[in-house]
């Protein structure tokens, strides 16, 4: 049959065609291959490149790269070693018998080269340099290392460098990372790791028997890391650490139109570059200190917003028509909700919307809350963007949680009263957010109903990703709403008795509003998120302080922050 | 005839001789102490093949196309199952850990993929004289089996395994052709293959890809894919005419060789052996194949031609492609040496797949 003898045929042909790809491998280019098996053969010299820097809106470096050099011997005879090993410490100066350890211990394969020693110093290297012609199997090679020159500012948006552990191994393995490699941690550089590592080159390099240099095979030059555009600017973010500095708590100030963060701080802070060296405990004390200074708490922190909830219940009445801009209410300091009397923080007799904003009003709140109802009020914390991390592109946000009557049926296994709902008209009990979160929320007042989806980083090597972050959503919230409620952020400003009345003499028009979490048997948390300039908002400021006292302490800071930000003409 | 059932044999536990040598002598001076008994399991596993072979080879071939179904599903489940409890190595998740053996479904999926195919293609009208295949059209003749073929295939190359994935594609081709499916269908099929190649490197991965740029030039990524080509090439060449000598070749053994002891110990065993080496050993696998053919043109019925043709072709290409891996005739796909290369699951699906060969063999003269 016509097919089988084609088979058959074929067979014979691919025999006949393996046996001459054989005959012309080790017969005809027997004897070259021969050759370079002898030597022994190919040395693999890894040719490392440099991480992207960060930058902040304007252009200012914030993490930079300088070069460090590693010493490295190619392997060979054992006596050889000893001899080449004792050599290269007369210049380094270390114990010899660490140096020949640290030779055991690195060594891998006999054609990769080991580290004995790292991030020796320029002059060493020279001196290394030198030595090159009677030791050729002494490699000096550079090192780019980060740099940070300011140090321990905003390291919670830039994040820290560190080796790669097993669990992000195992999640990045299939992208071209492995064991050993240097990564990001934290912020910007975890976030945006993949663009900002660099690749590593290769010399492949062929050598004798005695490890000498005869001719490169092949290279792979290594590519640089992407620089890092940030949306931060440096100026505010400065003003803001040092305002903040020997506080608990964090800063965050944003563009509200764009959501661009233009400031993010939070204490107790860390410095970055104690990974760079792996000076032992001072890493270890980063670690273990209770204060949490690699917590950013800005977006890992969630907490009790307290009276900074009050626009969103002010907005959730207003929509609901349960109550207008002109309705008010009798504060006695008092007021029973059931059989419990809940208090105000103050007397303040016949308050509307804008005088309970103003004045920060509980029992204005408690009445406009119980008539709202716990599920709409749940419903409007939800459109507010509550309970749900903003998206901003920085790894380890939280989302801060939102209660409900079917949530504490379903799991606690308990009633909603009339109380938990007064409870939540003030923004305490089981709600909690994240700084940002807060951030967020005052943005939308200030452009005008907008939840806008923040960010960090404007452009990645000179291509601007803007237009990748996720496009603000306009809020189903109406417009003489929002105008009530920012009256009313005006007036604690502006009244004489406004919560936030020591901002009144900035020569910048600000609104916003305080807030004063009660916290078991610890100083209250305190917070104040505002925005400026009121008629065309171009800032959204939230300062807090983790058991800071009140909302005046954060309202003081904040007088501050803005000052600075007006001295420098930043506004 | 008895006769080949030992010729088969012998050619056989020939190859497998030589392949313990190479695996011994590139594993002997490896430390630890999992290293030093490698060869000693491959032993086991021969044993156990060559038990397996005559066990095989004296039960009737045409059992299996009763069970053809129940062997489809099982290969199918096995490659289901891998995915759940296979263990990942080597960036793959091929194995599935029995006992203290670890098993690679991909291997046994081969060889039901084979049967399942002569069967389908041996199919035969009402009056069981002539062939359906000679009148099927272009659905009953390519569309439904690749259908069949396409769901172990997927699965295999999803592992991600595509060097046994083509293997099973290619059966399916060459089995089409000694199934005499028209040979336009065939020619189209082909030509419909050629154009979705651009769509299939699509989905291929970073490194699949990396591994087939780097078949085209090896020196552009010394460090990495091309590596393994560039010293399987020195170990071979460095060969010569009469080999090192056993326990003498310095690639395979001063770690220079990745995977000296599986996918490449073809460049192990000529390092060593050389050309005089290698001429033998292929031509011992000539012989076989050789073997497998001519069992196949005297078989009696269709399904044992077609069955006997599939395990010779099989066994050929993956001899094929695994020696022009070596040679760098043909980009790295991890395709064993049949026979020669350190691994259970091909040791024993080989001797399976010589098994019912033989059988067929025995049967042709009867009836």
């Amino acid at each position: 049959m016509m097919r089988t003898k084609i088979i058959n045929l074929s067979v014979i042909f691919l025999f006949l065609l393996l046996g001459l790809g054989i005959f012309k491998l080790s017969v005809m280019q027997g004897g070259k291959f021969k050759e370079l098996s002898n030597r022994n053969c190919i040395r693999l010299i890894p040719q490392p490149g440099a991480r992207g820097r960060l930058l902040d809106r304007n252009q200012e470096v914030i993490v930079d790269n300088y070069l460090t050099y590693d010493v490295m011997i190619l392997p060979q005879e054992k006596e050889q070693i000893d001899n080449v090993l004792s050599r290269v410490n007369e210049i380094l100066g270390e114990n010899p018998k660490e140096l020949r350890d640290r030779f055991r211990r690195g060594y891998l394969a006999p054609f990769l080269p080991v580290c004995i020693k790292k991030n020796v110093d320029v002059k060493k290297a020279m001196a290394l340099e030198e030595l090159k012609t009677d030791l050729p199997n002494v490699i000096v090679q550079p090192c780019p290392l980060r740099k940070y020159p300011y140090g321990s500012l905003a390291s919670h948006t830039l994040g820290y460098l560190s080796e790669i552990d097993s669990w992000r191994l195992s999640k990045l393995e299939n992208y071209g990372y492995n064991s050993k490699d240097i990564v990001g941690f934290g912020g910007v550089e975890e976030k945006y790791d993949y663009f900002i590592r660099q690749e590593e080159g290769a010399l492949s390099v062929e050598v004798d028997h005695k490890g000498k240099f005869v001719r490169v095979l092949g290279y792979k030059p290594p590519q640089n890391g992407r620089d890092v555009q940030l949306t931060l600017d440096l100026r505010i973010q400065k003003i803001a650490e040092n305002s903040l500095s020997g506080r608990r708590g964090s800063v965050v100030v944003m563009d509200p139109n764009s959501g661009e963060i233009l400031a993010m701080a939070s204490f107790p802070t860390f410095n970055p570059a104690i990974f760079v060296n792996k000076t032992g405990p001072s890493i270890a004390k980063v670690f273990t200190d209770p204060n949490a200074p690699l917590l950013n708490r800005a977006i890992s922190g969630v907490y009790s917003p307290g009276s900074v909830f009050k626009n969103v219940v002010a907005s959730a009445g207003l929509e609901t028509g349960k109550i207008k801009p002109s309705t008010s209410f009798f504060c006695s300091g008092s007021m029973f909700v059931g059989r419990r009397s809940f208090k105000c923080w103050n007397t303040h007799g016949q308050q509307d919307l804008n005088g309970a904003l103003a004045h920060s009003c509980d029992i204005y709140f408690y009445r406009t809350g119980l008539a709202v109802g716990a599920q709409q009020l749940h419903d409007y914390a939800i459109k507010f963007g509550f309970g749900k991390n903003t998206g901003i592109d920085l790894p380890y946000e939280l989302d801060g949680f939102v209660p409900s009557p079917l949530w504490r049926k379903l799991t606690k296994f308990a009633n909603w009263y009339d109380g938990d709902t007064a409870n939540f008209s003030i923004g305490q009990g089981d709600l909690t957010v994240t700084p940002l979160g807060v951030t967020r929320v005052m943005a939308a007042f200030a452009n005008n109903g907008f939840l806008v989806n923040p960010y960090v980083v404007k452009n990645i090597s000179g291509y601007d990703v803007s237009s990748y972050h996720k496009k603000a959503a306009k809020l189903a919230i109406k417009e003489g709403t929002l105008r009530a409620v920012n009256q009313g952020l005006r007036k604690a400003v502006s009244d004489p008795d406004g919560t936030a009345n020591v901002l009144a003499t900035l020569s910048v028009a600000v609104a916003g509003k305080t807030g004063t979490v009660q916290v078991d048997r610890k100083q209250p948390h305190g917070w104040f998120v505002g925005y400026f300039p009121y008629q065309a908002p171009k800032f959204v400021v939230c300062v807090f302080l983790e058991h800071g006292g009140s909302g005046f302490a954060s309202t003081v800071l904040t007088k501050e922050i803005i000052e600075k930000m007006i001295q420098e003409g930043l506004i | 005839m008895r006769n080949t059932k030992l010729l088969i044999l012998a050619v056989a536990l020939a190859i497998t001789c030589l392949g313990v040598l190479s695996i011994y002598s590139s594993t002997y001076q490896k430390e630890g102490q999992l290293w030093k008994l490698i060869y000693q399991r491959q032993i086991f596993w021969i044993f156990l093949g060559v038990i397996l072979y005559l066990f095989i080879s004296k039960l009737n071939y045409r059992t299996l196309w009763d069970i053809t179904y129940i062997l489809y599903a099982i290969a199918v489940f096995f490659l289901l199952l891998v995915f759940i409890l296979g263990i990942v190595r080597l960036g793959a998740q091929r194995w599935m850990r029995i006992g203290w053996f670890n098993f690679q479904p991909s291997e046994l999926a081969k060889i039901i993929m084979v049967i399942f195919l002569a069967r389908y293609f041996s199919a035969k009208s009402i009056d069981d004289v002539s062939l359906k295949v000679n009148r099927y059209g272009i659905i009953r003749a390519f569309i439904v089996p690749f259908l069949f073929v396409a769901i172990p295939v997927g699965l295999v190359i999803e592992q991600p395994d595509l060097g046994t994935g083509l293997i099973i594609m290619f059966i399916f081709i060459a089995m089409m052709y000694m199934g005499g499916v028209r040979l336009r269908y065939l020619l189209l099929i082909l030509l419909a293959a050629l154009i979705s190649l651009p769509i299939i490197w699509q989905f291929l991965h970073d490194y699949q890809k990396a591994r087939l740029t780097v078949f085209l030039n090896p020196n552009i990524d010394p460090l990495g894919a091309g590596y393994t080509v560039i010293q399987s090439k020195i170990a071979i060449g460095s060969g010569g005419f009469f080999g090192k000598g056993w326990l003498s070749g310095t690639q395979s053994q001063l770690y220079f060789l990745p995977e000296a002891h599986t996918d490449f110990i073809f460049a192990t065993f000529a390092e060593e052996w050389g050309f005089f080496g290698t001429a033998v050993l292929l031509f011992l696998y000539y012989l076989l194949i050789r073997c497998g053919i001519s069992i196949a043109t005297s078989a009696n019925d269709h399904f044992g031609r077609l069955l006997a043709f599939g395990i010779t072709l099989m066994l050929g290409i993956q001899i094929f492609i695994n020696i022009a891996m070596n040679l760098g005739l043909a980009p790295v796909v991890g395709v064993p040496l049949p026979l020669m290369s350190y691994g259970g699951s091909s040791i024993m699906v080989t001797f399976i797949s010589l098994g019912i060969l033989a059988n067929i063999g025995k049967r042709r003269a009867g009836f």
